[in-house]
């Protein structure tokens, strides 16, 4: 080898070593290099959509950097939702970055899917739908989850042309009971929204509205307004069911009783209502039949069959007649057929011997809703596939061979070769694992598309970002398959958002293309003055006959008490998954259910004192047996369920899925029966029963430790989640140790001790060592009411949304490393064991905080503005600060978390994803203080109070959070902070935490 | 003791330096093999993250540092055998001196090794060194963690040279003794040793300053360990009592650890005549002493709980004695202050295999002491909501049995290559008892 050889061999070679041998390929920064005009890289960019993850709607505002999709939040000018948004919808864009999700459509072959391209997917749709069409008329059929008007008139047509009936909408929670008892009172199939927020009481029977009842983000913000404190006093509200939802676990008072036997409470009420009050907006034999009908429920008759004492539903009667505008609310979604239905009747009647006027009734405000069918018109749809010829069944955005209760002709449906089945999904979900093509097309954050969440008001979908994979709208294929050729011909729309134009100009007041864009920008056209609408009746109430009662009668008739004695099983909706369709999100399952603490597993919840009467324990694995399948699930100790019976949430247990779905928790739906619905059948009833006794339930093993977030659910009568007794909220300090009364404490007692600003006010020469800090302009702080707090954990997920918050797992979850910088701690009350307090738990960024002074190298750092920021870049992770934090809001990065591809696009730019290693915490939103910071500095101000909002004070539906300045003495941190329920958690430690809580107000019945 | 000359003292601890056999480097090759496995451990937890460790929300503080606190607590009876004894001209401390104080140096080292592998990012450890920057970043002197590093590093350097100064005539005495390259490579490490009377006496007074400078360390090093718990608001840390009591626990695990080390050493290389059951019977009767002062220290904290008043201090250690953590609870009470008692007969306290195993339940009981109070206070501090247990993992054993390698690896090359006995000290008793 000659010199030059050498030199050049060894010159490529060690090139070869420095740029071939990396595992790291150069990123793009930037996801843009030649960006489109009007994108300035670092500025979001908010889209208004829709939410399409419950048949709610609630207007969304998708928050756009850098050509992606990157946090949700509620569309303020919405009327639904009035810019929150609920724990689903802020997970909601998790589905467009899920890694599970399929590029390219599935054909089955064999057993098995290949991946196929959506041209040769649509080929195979269109020769189907022809050939079809060609045998004979009605042989495809659609079932989709509720869509938007356009949509389902393009479905029609569609199928029209290919001789078949209208596509049929399917929603698992469809509110069966309550359509029908409208229906029998009003003889209207609707679903009225009710004015919550012009009540003084509700009693609820059951209606799980801050969950999932109806539109849970408008009731939670209704239900708050009424009840929570305003000039001394606040509304009642009183919950009567078999378990503590987190509804009932804000309820003023809830009164257990047995499951199914809640429409007997409420015929008890109307009985003594008749007694008591003379009613005249109604006719006398309307009122006679309904008295002779609940004759037969007297107090003692009622106590007997509920559990539910005799003296306390003379109470409950008593406090709802001295109401002044009473509204009575009927049960979950989920029903316990007749029962329910009964329930719902005698709610309803009992709604219209209270108000003449119904003036809570909004008619004109109906929820979507009620537009879908019925469980029994669904399973006769399920009927009619498998008894008339059918070649072809399409499944739009809903899996009903996970949601619909085991259904013989559903199966049937699966198991005939001869039916060709479509699942246009996104997910190989169980309808598209089972179906012989899965056609993915664009999720409702990519695509065009309209949604009314009620009948007063039309929400716009628009895409909010690129194009993730090359799925079509669904509105498009449905355009291709309508045109008589692909070339155009014949077509009135080229594509899907032109024929939503189209529809929304009919719509429109003023119909130019400035008012179309511009309704777009808002997100919708609203109606907004619905809220303002006086109720009225929607018949005269003195001509109602007395059909109503007949059917009542009937139905009570119909009720046989279970033939079988021991422990029934009830199946509810999540808060958290709501049906299933959230249970491939990270976050959703990640966060831990409020009322159990558990995340990622799906627990029976059963009353402790069953548990020992049978044998079991906390923790135990249970088999349960029903309708000829076993589910195992682990068990769950709770006193807030009434004795024998057991509850499971819905939502987890799939087979397939995605990778946090499937294998994880298990299934109530397998458990229960669809077939009851079927004609014929013995024991025919018009609703899906969620309520069921086991055939068996057996021991079948011990989980080694529950993925459970919390440690003790009692306070061990420190100052942590105080109560105070409506009437006593004058009296100011922290009280004695159950939270009432007390005086301004000296400052070095733990039970008296005074509210301790994170301002130089709240230094005392007497308790403090230090001087206070120079604070600059701005000393942050937020405001936590406790009063209208009711854990729905929206926050939470706003959190992980904003701040790029690892998520742990199961495993490691179960080991305690969850990383949720805000959590929802739950308590029970000091005052009364029986109530939950829900106390959101974040950094407090106290004044003289204990982790800034532990650590070796200035990682927590005290900023000018009272911030206790944490540098990521200088920790080394001695995890003193975390040993040393009195709140334990410190979260340690024990690993690099798995965030597999896509959803690592879904990260907030503004804020570092942290690597192992690195401890964490809440930083009040630091980024949006900063840019509020920007903002004021170019246009010469101070930041306004209220210009800045953290994620989690952004989201909560109950406007439980503020934030601001505590030094402005005028922001409204500052104003509340005056209050006298204010104190501090754990304030005796004298760390001046910035977070200040307000008791909660407690109220007797 | 009088059957002693300077030749046979001389000859007896030469002999522990002849060529070592295979069982010799058969158990240095095992040790070898254990310390492999402890830094393989921690190259696995590097790699991965801390996670692989069994901490977690609320106990962030796991048995890395419970380690930390041990092994110091170890090094503290070295010194105060080598240092504080022989201030106090306490002779029968002179036979186990020179192992004591190795076994402060070696312990220290080990103990230093803790918090790096504790550490969530050990790569990073320099910035707690005050680097001049140009970000003008300094630590935080505030911290009790700062406050260790100054600690411990002093302790290392104080004790390493007082253990070197004394060993430099046994050292010289060895060079004179010895051919080849042993020679030679003693010729350095003995500094020029020639015995003239100058060189005693600068010899002394350093071996004195030394000791005089190594013996308020003792209190020093361990109240500022103890600092680290008790300079934080945790029930069952904040508290005053903590320095002498993690003093007097530092020496009581000590003088075990000493007597765990002595025992097998004399047996060994037959060295009874030199480390006398007098001397170990001296040991028991201080570890008497010191278990009492422990078991003090618990009363004491669990008065002042309840005399508090303080409903989550009073919480804190009720549990700490009959919840989670109450096995380890009893087996910290029992082993480190019940069973020590039994050295009260006389009987147990002169014979080796009773002492040798007292010895050992020691050391198990301040392993656990050290346990009961890093794990078990955060375990169940202010926020119930925030409560959770820990148990350590497979990888933390590893790193521990790791520790206990490297310290066995290092104290066995120590035994073979120098005198373990120091030669000089032993004359000067020898002399004076003349």
């Amino acid at each position: 080898m000659d010199r030059r050889t050498f030199l050049k061999t060894a010159g490529i070679g060690s090139i070869a070593a420095v740029y071939g041998c990396k595992t790291d390929y150069d990123k793009n920064i930037f996801s843009l290099v030649t960006a489109p005009e009007d994108f300035v890289t670092g500025q979001a960019t908010w889209y208004a959509s829709t939410c399409m993850e419950c048949p709610a709607g609630c207007g969304v505002l998708a928050k756009n950097r850098e050509g992606r999709v990157i946090k949700l939040e509620g569309n303020p000018v919405h009327p639904v939702n009035q810019g929150k948004l609920c724990i689903r919808g802020q997970a909601a864009l998790q589905s467009v970055y899920d890694p599970d999700r399929l590029l390219m459509p599935q054909l089955k072959m064999g057993q098995t899917f290949k991946p196929i391209s959506f041209d040769h997917a649509f080929g195979i749709l269109k020769e189907r739908m022809q050939a079809a069409s060609e045998k004979g008329s009605n042989r495809v059929k659609l079932l989709t989850g509720i869509t938007s008007v356009p949509l389902s008139a393009l479905f029609t047509s569609t199928l029209e042309e290919f001789g078949a009936s209208p596509a049929v909408m399917y929603e698992p929670y469809a509110h069966d009971g309550l359509r029908a008892a409208h229906k029998a009172v009003f003889s209207r199939h609707a679903l009225p929204s009710f004015h919550m927020e012009r009540s003084d009481f509700i009693l609820g029977f059951g209606a799980d509205f801050i969950e999932t009842w109806l539109s849970p983000v408008e009731y939670i913000r209704k239900f708050k307004s009424m009840h929570s404190l305003k000039d001394g006093t606040k509304g009642m509200f009183v919950h009567v069911g078999p378990y503590m939802s987190l509804t009932a676990a804000n309820a003023d008072k809830f009164i257990p009783i047995a499951a199914g036997t809640e429409y007997m409470v409420a015929l008890g009420l109307i009985r003594k209502i008749l007694e008591t009050r003379t009613i005249d907006h109604l006719p006398d034999p309307f009122l006679k039949e309904l008295a002779a009908l609940a004759a037969a429920y007297d107090a003692k008759f009622v106590e007997r069959k509920t559990g539910f004492l005799a003296a306390d539903q003379t109470l409950l009667a008593e406090s709802l007649l001295a109401s002044h505008s009473p509204l009575i609310l009927g049960s979950t979604g989920a029903t316990a057929a007749d029962n329910s239905f009964a329930l719902e009747m005698a709610v309803t009647l009992m709604n219209l011997l209270l108000d003449k006027d119904l003036s809570l009734y909004d008619f004109e405000r109906r929820h979507a809703l009620e537009k879908v069918m019925t469980a029994k018109e669904t399973a006769a749809v399920f009927e009619t596939a498998v008894t008339d010829p059918t070649d072809l069944f399409l499944f739009y955005n809903t899996n009903p061979l996970f949601t619909f209760p085991e259904n013989t002709n559903l199966t049937e449906i699966f198991n005939r070769k001869d039916i060709f089945k479509v699942s246009f999904s996104n997910f190989m979900d169980e309808t598209s694992q089972n179906a012989d093509l899965v056609f993915p097309v664009q999720l409702s954050l990519e695509t065009w598309d309209s949604y009314a969440s009620n009948t007063s008001c039309i929400s716009t979908l628009q895409p909010a970002m690129g194009r993730l994979t090359q799925s079509p709208s669904i509105g498009d294929v449905f355009l291709d398959l309508s045109g008589r050729d692909l070339s155009g011909r014949d077509r009135q729309f080229d594509d899907y958002y032109q024929y939503l134009a189209d529809y929304l100009y009919t719509n429109l007041a003023e119909k130019s293309k400035v008012h179309f864009l511009q309704t777009i920008q808002r997100g919708g056209i609203f109606h907004s003055d619905s809220n303002t609408r006086t109720g009225r009746p929607p018949f005269d109430t003195l001509s109602i006959d007395t059909g109503s009662i007949q059917v009542l009668k009937k139905t009570i008739d119909s009720i046989h008490p279970p033939e079988k004695q021991g422990l029934t099983f009830l199946a509810v909706p999540s808060l958290r998954l709501y049906d299933g369709r959230g249970a491939n999100k990270s976050w959703l399952n990640e966060i831990p259910d409020p009322v159990t603490s558990i995340a990622w597993e799906t627990m029976v919840m059963v009353h402790p004192a069953t548990l020992e009467a049978y044998g079991f324990a906390h923790g135990d694995i249970l088999s349960i047996e029903s309708n000829d399948k076993t589910i195992a699930a682990p068990v769950y100790s709770y006193q807030g369920v009434v004795s024998g019976l057991m509850v499971m949430q819905v939502g987890q247990g799939h087979n397939a899925y995605g990778r946090y779905a499937a294998g994880f928790g298990s299934s109530p739906i397998e458990l229960l029966s669809g077939n009851d619905l079927l004609s014929g059948n013995l024991g025919t009833s018009d609703f899906l029963s969620y309520l069921i006794t086991p055939s068996l339930v057996k021991l079948a093993g011990k989980v080694d430790a529950l993925p459970q977030t919390d440690g003790s659910r009692s306070q061990y009568k420190r100052k942590i989640a105080l109560s105070m007794i409506m009437g006593h909220h004058s009296q100011g300090g922290h009280g004695d140790a159950s939270g009432q009364g007390g005086k301004e404490g000296g400052g070095l007692d733990m039970n008296q001790f005074p509210l301790t600003l994170p301002t130089e006010e709240g230094y005392d020469k007497k308790r403090d060592f230090y001087p206070a800090h120079a604070h600059e302009g701005y000393r942050w702080g937020m405001v936590v009411d406790l009063d209208k707090c009711v854990g729905c954990s929206s926050c939470v997920a706003a959190c992980y949304a904003e701040n790029n918050i690892g998520v742990s797992g199961k495993t490691q979850l179960t080991k305690g490393r969850e990383m949720a910088w805000l959590r929802i701690e739950r308590y029970q009350d000091q005052n009364s064991e029986d109530r939950l307090i829900f106390l959101p738990m974040m950094c407090q960024h106290c004044d003289n905080a204990p982790c800034e002074s532990v650590c070796p190298v200035y990682a927590p750092h005290h900023s000018k503005e009272g911030l206790n920021n944490q540098v990521y870049n200088r920790c080394i992770g001695t995890r003193f600060c975390a040993q040393n934090c009195p709140y334990k809001v410190r979260k340690f990065n024990w690993f690099d978390w798995d965030l597999p591809k896509p959803l690592n696009l879904q990260l907030n730019p503004d804020v570092t994803a942290r690597s192992k290693g690195v401890m964490e915490k809440c930083s009040f939103c630091v980024q949006r203080i900063k840019k509020a910071h920007n903002q004021a500095k170019n246009e010469n101000r101070d930041i306004r109070d209220g210009e800045v909002m953290p994620a989690c004070v952004q989201t909560c539906p109950a406007g439980a959070l503020t934030f601001g300045n505590f030094l402005d003495k005028n922001s409204a941190v500052s104003v509340l902070a005056r209050d006298p329920r204010a104190y501090q958690v754990l304030g005796y430690l004298n760390t001046k935490p910035a977070v200040i809580y307000l008791k909660k107000m407690v109220q007797a019945l | 003791m009088s059957q002693l000359t300077f030749e046979t003292i001389n000859t007896t601890v030469l002999n522990t330096l002849s060529r070592p056999g295979k069982v010799y480097w058969s158990i240095i090759a095992l040790l070898f093999c254990g310390a492999a496995l402890g830094a393989s451990c921690w190259a696995y937890q590097i790699f991965v993250g801390v996670g692989v460790a069994g901490m977690n929300t609320p106990v962030h503080w796991g048995t890395y540092l419970i380690n930390f606190v041990f092994w110091v607590g170890i090094a503290h009876s070295g010194t105060l055998i080598s240092a504080i004894l022989f201030l106090f001209r306490a002779g029968w401390r002179n036979p186990i001196a020179r192992a004591a104080e190795t076994m402060t140096v070696f312990a220290v080292c080990v103990a230093g090794l803790f918090p790096f592998i504790h550490l969530g990012r050990a790569w990073l450890v320099f910035y707690m060194l005050p680097l001049p920057n140009q970000r003008t970043l300094w630590p935080n002197f505030q911290s009790p963690l700062m406050f260790d590093v100054i600690a411990i590093s002093t302790y290392l350097t104080v004790s390493s040279l007082f253990w070197y100064t004394g060993l430099v005539p046994d050292l010289a005495i060895i060079r004179d003794r010895s051919q080849g390259v042993r020679k030679k490579i003693f010729a350095v490490l003995s500094l020029g040793w020639s015995g003239k009377t100058g060189q005693w006496l600068n010899y002394s007074r350093a071996y004195m300053l030394f000791a005089g400078l190594a013996t308020p360390l003792v209190i020093s090093v361990h109240s500022v360990v103890s600092w680290d718990f008790a300079l934080s608001v945790t029930p069952g840390w904040h508290t005053t009592i903590f320095a002498p009591y993690f003093v007097a626990g530092a020496i009581h695990s000590g003088l075990a650890m000493v007597l765990t080390l002595s025992i097998p050493l004399r047996k060994i290389f037959k060295l009874e005549a030199l480390i006398t059951m007098e001397v170990l019977e001296a040991i028991a009767k201080t570890i008497v002493f010191t278990g009492i002062i422990v078991g003090f220290s618990y009363a004491t904290e669990l008065f002042i709980a309840w005399y508090s008043r303080n409903s989550i201090e009073m919480e804190t250690f009720w549990w700490r004695a009959f919840g989670h953590y109450a096995p380890e609870y009893w087996i910290m009470v029992v082993c480190n202050t019940v069973i020590p008692l039994l050295y009260l007969s006389k009987k147990i306290r002169t014979h080796v295999i009773p002492l040798f195993i007292i010895s050992i339940f020691v050391n198990i009981g301040m392993w656990f002491e050290r346990f009961v109070i890093i794990a078990g206070s955060v375990a169940h501090d202010f926020l119930p909501n925030a409560w959770g247990h820990y148990r350590p993992t497979w990888v933390e054993g590893g790193i521990m049995v790791g520790a206990f390698c490297v310290f066995f690896f290092l104290f066995l090359l120590f035994i073979k290559h120098l005198p373990s006995v120091s030669m000089t000290e032993m004359k000067e008793m020898i002399h004076k008892t003349e």
